[in-house]
C-alpha cells in the first residue's frame, strides 16, 4: 500500500479510530498494530508476508539464545543463521539474477558458452530494509549492545511496524521495541504535528517530485540521443530533486504517521544538499542507512583502527556494498565507488591542504558537494552505462551541439525549484521545519499546510512508486 | 505552539480552495467524467474469467469503443458483451491473453482497424504497447490497486476537477502545468488533442456531443488523425504477415476449443478514409485476412444502410450513429445467425 494512495487514507482513518478507541488496551493494540502492518504489506503481494514472518521468527529465536547462551562458538553459529536467513533472502531475490548475469558473463569470455535462465524473481517490497532492521537486532543482541525484546509481540511488531516497513527509517532495536512496552498516545499536539509532517511528506512525493520533476527527468534519461549541456544538466539536478522529495517525503510520512500513534521514530534527512563536503552529507542524507553501514560494516571492517590504507579500504568497501544495496546493477556499485572516492580525497584534502570553513567559504562548498553528488547521481538514475557516459560527456561540454528534449519553461522550472531547494537546504540546514514552525503565526502556518493540501489533491496523484521501494 | 488553531484554520482554507477550485472547473463546462485507465480495463478483463460460453467480448480499438453501444446490442440480443477495446491499440495482445489465459469459450468481436490491426507484431511499438500495458496490469495488479480504483470511482463520478485527461483538455496540476510553453527550444509537431469521448463505469464509451455540434473542435481532433497518417507514411510499411499469421495462430487455439470470432470493420470517412483506402487498400488488407481466417466478417462498406455514416472527426461515430450503427449490425449478424438471440433463445442460458 502507498501512501499517496485512496487506499492508505481509509486504511489509516481506521487503524487511527482503532488506536483510539476504548475496543482494546494495550497489547490488544499492538496485536491490531501488527495485523495492520501485515495488512499493509500483504495488499501488495500477500503471500511475501511469509518471508517477514520467516526472519521474524528466525531473529526472535536468534535473539532468544544469543541472551542466554555463553559458549561463544554457539553465539556465532546463531548469528550466522539470522545473517544467511536475512542475506539469503536479499541475495535470491534481489541479486540472483544479478550474479548469474555476471558469473555467464565471465563464464563465456573464457569461451565455456553457458547460457543461464532468468527467473524473473519478484523483488519482495522493502525487502533491504526490513531485513537490515532485523539484522541490526540480532548483530546487537551478539554484541550485548541491546537487551532482548520483552515479548515476540513486541518484536514482531517492531520487524513489521507499517510505517516504517518498506522504505526505513531503519531504527535500531533499542530506539523502537523499548517504545513498544509502555501504552502510546500522541498528544494533540503531536497528532497534529504528525498529520503536518504526514502531509508536507505527500506534498514533496506527489506535488514536487512526481508532478514537477519526473517528467523532466524521464524525457531526459530515456533518450538515446547524445545532448546539450543544458538539457544533461538539467535532467540531473531534476533527478536529484526528484529523488530527495520522493525518498525525504516517505520519510516525513513515515514520521508523520508513526507520530500520530505516539511513536517517535529517528530523522532520516536533514537538509542534505547543503552538506560541507562528504562526510557531512552522510550524516544527513539516509542517515539511518548510513549509521547502519557504519556501525555493522565500516567498524568492523576496522575502520580508522588500523592505519590509512586499512582504513581507506574499509571506507571504499562499505561505499561499494552501499551502492549494492540500493540495486543489484554495476551502475549502482560505480554509484558508491564515487562516494568512497569522494570521502577518500575529502580525509587526504583535510590532512594535507586544510581549511577553516567559515560562512563565507561555506556556501561555497556546499555548492561544490552538491555539484559533485550531481555527478553519482547520473550514474545512480542510468540504466546503462552508455545513457551515464553520454550525459556525463554532455554535462561537461564534451557535446555543445547535442540534441535538445527540454523546452525552456522545463529549464527554468529545474532551475527555480532545484535553486530553491538548495537556498532551502542552505538556510534550514542547523535548523528543523519544527523550530521555524514554532517562530512564525500559527495562521501563517496554516496558510502554508492548506497550500500544499490543496496542491496535493489538485495533483492527483496516480499512486506512483516511491523509488525507494525497489531498493 | 498551538497546532489546534492552526490545524482548524488549514481545514477551513483548504475546503474552501477545493470548493472554489471544483466550481471554477464546473463554470469553464468541465463535468465529472471516468478515466478510461488500465484499472478501469481490469476491472472489465476480471469478468471475462468468470464469462459463459454466451457471453461476447469486444476487442479492438477505439472504433470499436466508439462505435458499439453496449446498451443497444443488448437490447437486440439480450447480452450485455464485455467492452475490451483499447484506444490506439492493436486488437492482438488483448486477444491473444484471452485466448492464452483464460477458458473462455464464447464469442469473440474483434474491431478491425487497418491502420492499427495490420501495424506491428513488435513488444516495443506503441500499437501493441498499449494494449500489452492493460494485460500486464491486469495480471499484476495488486489488492491495493483493485482498492484505490474501487475508492476512485465515487471520487471521479461526482468531482469535476478528479480528471486524468491528458493534453489540452488535461486540469490536473501537471497537465496545466506541462500547458505552460516559453519560445520554441523544442517544438512538439502533433496538434492539440482533445479527449472527445465519455466513459461509463463498463467501458461503454460515447463520443462528445461537442464533437458534433462544433466543427472546430473535430478538426482538431482530425488535425492529429492527419498527423498519426504523415508518421505511418514515413515509418515502417504494415506488417501484414506477421500480424495476421499472429492472429491466425491464436484464432486457430481459441476455434479448437469452442469459441467463435467475428470481424467487424467500423466506419471510417472523409480524407481519413481516402488515406485507409491508399495506405491499406481493403482487397489486400481486410480481404485477405477475411479469406485466411474464414470467420463470419462485416465491413459497414457491405450494408447499404451502414456504408453512408458520416464520422465528425473522420474515425468514429457520434453516440446517435452509433446506436443505430449497433442496432443494424446486430440485426445484421441475427439474420445471418453469426449471433445466438438470448432473448429469444433462453435455454442457451
Amino acid at each position: 500500500m502507498l501512501f499517496n494512495s485512496l487506499s492508505f487514507v481509509v486504511f489509516l482513518i481506521i487503524i487511527l479510530a482503532l488506536y483510539y478507541s476504548k475496543l482494546f488496551n494495550w497489547t490488544g493494540k499492538k496485536r491490531m498494530l501488527l495485523f495492520a502492518s501485515y495488512i499493509f504489506y500483504g495488499l501488495w503481494n500477500p503471500p511475501l508476508v511469509i518471508l517477514l514472518w520467516i526472519s521474524t521468527i528466525v531473529d526472535w529465536i536468534t535473539g532468544k539464545k544469543l541472551a542466554i547462551e555463553e559458549n561463544k562458538r554457539k553465539r556465532i553459529l546463531w548469528l550466522m543463521l539470522s545473517m544467511f536467513v536475512n542475506l539469503g533472502f536479499l541475495g535470491f531475490f534481489k541479486y540472483r539474477d544479478f550474479l548469474l548475469d555476471n558469473f555467464t558473463t565471465v563464464l563465456n569470455t573464457y569461451g565455456y558458452g553457458y547460457q543461464s535462465t532468468q527467473m524473473d524473481i519478484i523483488l519482495p517490497m522493502g525487502i533491504s530494509f526490513y531485513t537490515f532492521q532485523t539484522m541490526s537486532y540480532t548483530i546487537d543482541m551478539y554484541l550485548k549492545r541491546t537487551e532482548r525484546a520483552k515479548t515476540f509481540l513486541d518484536f514482531a511488531l517492531y520487524v513489521t511496524f507499517f510505517p516504517q516497513l518498506v522504505a526505513g527509517p531503519i531504527v535500531r532495536a533499542q530506539d523502537l521495541i523499548t517504545q513498544f512496552y509502555e501504552e502510546k498516545r500522541a498528544t494533540v499536539n503531536q497528532f497534529i504535528w504528525g498529520f503536518f509532517l504526514l502531509t508536507l511528506g505527500i506534498f514533496q512525493k506527489v506535488v514536487m517530485a512526481d508532478t514537477l520533476l519526473s517528467d523532466t527527468v524521464d524525457k531526459v534519461y530515456s533518450s538515446d540521443k547524445i545532448l546539450n549541456f543544458w538539457d544533461a544538466w538539467m535532467g540531473t539536478l531534476a533527478f536529484s530533486g526528484q529523488i530527495f522529495f520522493d525518498f525525504a517525503g516517505y520519510s516525513t510520512c513515515a514520521i508523520g504517521i508513526a507520530l500520530m500513534l505516539g511513536i517517535i521514530l529517528p530523522d532520516n534527512f536533514k537538509y542534505p544538499y547543503a552538506s560541507l563536503g562528504f562526510s557531512d552529507l552522510w550524516k544527513r542524507w539516509h542517515i539511518t542507512l548510513s549509521s547502519w553501514l557504519r556501525d555493522y560494516l565500516y567498524i568492523p571492517l576496522g575502520g580508522n583502527r588500523y592505519g590509512v590504507v586499512r582504513m581507506y579500504s574499509a571506507l571504499m568497501i562499505t561505499m561499494l556494498l552501499g551502492g549494492l544495496w540500493h540495486g543489484a546493477a554495476w551502475t549502482f556499485i560505480v554509484w558508491g565507488g564515487l562516494h568512497g572516492t569522494y570521502l577518500i580525497l575529502e580525509r587526504l584534502q583535510r590532512q594535507y591542504i586544510p581549511f577553516k570553513i567559515t560562512k563565507w567559504n561555506g556556501i561555497f562548498l556546499a555548492f561544490t558537494t552538491f555539484t559533485c553528488i550531481n555527478i553519482t547521481w547520473v550514474f545512480f538514475r542510468a540504466r546503462e552505462f552508455k545513457t551515464a557516459w553520454n550525459l556525463i560527456s554532455s554535462m561537461f561540454y564534451f557535446n555543445p551541439n547535442g540534441e535538445k528534449v527540454l523546452g525552456s519553461f522545463d529549464i527554468l522550472k529545474v532551475g527555480i525549484i532545484i535553486g530553491l531547494l538548495f537556498l532551502c537546504h542552505w538556510f534550514m540546514r542547523n535548523t528543523s521545519v519544527k523550530a521555524v514552525s514554532k517562530k512564525i503565526s500559527p495562521i501563517a502556518l496554516a496558510v502554508v499546510w492548506a497550500v500544499m493540501l490543496f496542491l496535493v489533491t489538485i495533483a492527483q496523484g496516480s499512486g506512483e512508486q516511491f523509488i525507494y521501494f525497489q531498493f | 505552539m498551538d497546532l489546534k488553531k492552526t490545524f482548524i484554520v488549514t481545514a477551513i482554507l483548504s475546503i474552501v480552495a477545493i470548493g472554489i477550485w471544483e466550481y471554477f472547473w464546473r463554470s469553464k463546462g468541465v463535468y465529472p467524467t471516468l478515466d478510461d485507465n488500465e484499472a478501469l480495463w481490469a476491472m472489465q478483463r476480471y469478468r471475462v474469467e468468470k464469462a459463459p460460453s454466451y457471453n461476447m467480448l469486444l476487442m479492438g480499438s477505439s472504433r470499436v469503443l466508439f462505435d458499439i453501444q453496449l446498451d443497444e446490442w443488448e437490447a437486440e440480443i439480450g447480452i450485455r458483451p464485455i467492452q475490451l477495446a483499447s484506444v490506439g491499440s492493436s486488437p492482438l495482445p488483448i486477444f491473444h491473453d484471452v485466448v492464452a489465459n483464460t477458458s473462455f469459450t464464447g464469442t469473440i468481436i474483434v474491431g478491425v482497424t487497418p491502420g492499427l490491426f495490420f501495424s506491428t507484431t513488435s513488444p516495443d511499438a506503441q500499437p501493441w504497447q498499449w494494449p500489452q500495458s492493460k494485460v500486464d496490469y491486469y495480471k499484476k495488479r495488486t489488492y491495493a490497486q483493485i482498492s484505490n480504483h474501487l475508492l476512485s470511482l465515487p471520487l471521479q463520478k461526482n468531482l469535476a476537477f478528479i480528471s486524468d485527461d491528458q493534453g489540452i483538455d488535461g486540469i490536473k496540476l501537471k497537465e496545466l502545468v506541462g500547458k505552460i510553453n516559453i519560445g520554441n527550444r523544442v517544438v512538439d509537431p502533433m496538434p492539440p488533442f482533445h479527449e472527445f469521448g465519455e466513459i461509463a463505469e463498463d467501458r461503454n464509451l460515447k463520443m462528445k456531443q461537442i464533437t458534433v455540434t462544433d466543427t472546430a473542435y473535430a478538426n482538431s481532433v482530425i488535425k492529429v488523425w492527419q498527423f498519426f497518417m504523415k508518421g505511418a507514411a514515413s515509418g515502417p510499411p504494415p506488417d501484414k504477415n506477421s500480424t495476421i499469421d499472429f492472429f491466425l495462430n491464436d484464432l486457430k487455439v481459441f476455434e479448437a476449443r469452442g469459441g467463435q470470432v467475428i470481424l467487424i470493420r467500423c466506419p471510417s470517412s472523409g480524407s481519413l478514409r481516402a488515406g485507409e483506402n491508399m495506405g491499406i487498400p481493403r482487397a489486400a488488407f481486410w480481404d485477405d485476412l477475411v479469406k485466411q481466417a474464414n470467420v463470419p466478417s462485416y465491413h459497414f462498406e457491405d450494408y447499404d444502410n451502414l456504408k453512408g455514416l458520416i464520422c465528425p472527426e473522420e474515425s468514429h461515430l457520434s453516440a446517435e450513429d452509433a446506436q443505430y450503427f449497433t442496432t443494424e449490425l446486430v440485426k445484421i449478424m441475427k439474420n445471418d445467425n453469426t449471433l445466438i438471440n438470448l432473448k429469444s433463445n433462453k435455454h442457451a442460458l
